[in-house]
């Protein structure tokens, strides 16, 4: 993959900026609401949204890897990596099908992350423990996805309004 | 330079669809795990398992008592009281175990991912495998 001078400052700053979030999602603990492992709000998709978008889906993967491998690094927890790559890549590619079918806003495509994240997490949870417990989480999960992944789409939306008359968006 | 089409931003019954499809999926995994827990028949069993093998099984109705726990350097204490188990304190840094509450129904679940522990509620011993019967 040939990236331009652009495209990599923007992968750069769109990677810098998942991290960030993800940070930020901490001071937020949706967990304490809803009591299970795993829940949280996902702002980091925002990002993963807005790069399908403005760069592609090639380029959305390679923000996708860099932003898990140095997530998990940051927080010393490689632990977590198979949970965010599995989580990540299960998004990422149900958001490409969904984006490709062109019909779909960024609340649609944004929901379908959101809940095909949470079933790559607890696939990963049931890797990890050897154990198909967390199978029960999973109605919850996906319930929660709808909100959270309806929140990241309208962060998404908004987003993409503003930068409408910029030229971010064209290239 | 490549013209990507600007995103649609408004939701439209697309997006509905994608929706009603994660409702429905939902519904469906709930409804099969009610299913096979009013189904099952037997004694309320609560299965501790670490690192996905089986430690420990004992029967809820039991009466009650206090269990402890270590694995990967966690340790979890589990309360059973009057056919109701918990986790009442863990020295995990995310408690989602001890958040989790209060369990009571086959098939519910407490797990414990930092330790690798999960406790499982299950019924063994119904009419299916009867292992003792007395009288």
């Amino acid at each position: 993959m040939k990236l331009t001078t652009r495209q990599l400052t923007l992968c750069a700053v769109l990677t810098a900026m998942a991290l960030a979030l993800s940070y930020l999602e901490n001071f937020f603990p949706l967990s304490l609401a809803i009591p299970i492992p795993g829940v949280k709000l996902g702002l980091a998709n925002i990002v993963t949204v807005f790069a399908l978008y403005a760069l592609g889906p090639a380029q959305a993967l390679l923000i996708l890897f860099a932003r898990c491998f140095l997530g998990a690094m940051f927080a010393g927890n490689m632990n977590a990596l198979i949970f965010s790559l599995m989580g990540g890549v299960t998004a990422m590619a149900a958001m490409i099908a969904l984006f490709r079918l062109r019909r779909l806003s960024v609340y649609g495509v944004s929901i379908g992350g959101a809940a095909a994240h949470n079933c790559g997490q607890v696939a990963a949870a049931v890797l990890t423990l050897g154990n198909t417990a967390p199978l029960y989480y999973l109605p919850v999960l996906l319930g929660v996805s709808l909100l959270t992944g309806a929140l990241t789409g309208m962060v998404a939306a908004l987003l993409f309004r503003a930068l409408e008359h910029t030229n971010l968006l064209k290239m | 330079m490549s013209t990507r089409p600007f995103p649609k931003l408004r939701p439209g019954i697309w997006d509905a669809l994608v929706a009603a499809v994660v409702i429905v999926l939902a519904v469906v995994c709930a409804g099969a795990f009610w299913v096979r827990g009013t189904l099952a028949e037997g004694e309320l069993t609560a299965v501790v398992s670490m690192d996905g093998q089986e430690r420990e099984r004992f029967a809820l109705s039991d009466g009650e008592m206090e269990r402890t726990y270590t694995n990967h350097g966690y340790t979890l204490h589990l309360l059973v009281q009057s056919g109701e188990l918990r986790v009442a304190e863990a020295d995990c840094p995310t408690q989602d175990c001890v958040h989790t509450g209060t369990i009571d129904q086959a098939g519910q679940s407490i797990v414990c991912l930092p330790a690798r522990i999960v406790v499982q509620l299950v019924r063994t011993g119904g009419s299916g495998d009867v292992d003792v019967v007395i009288g």
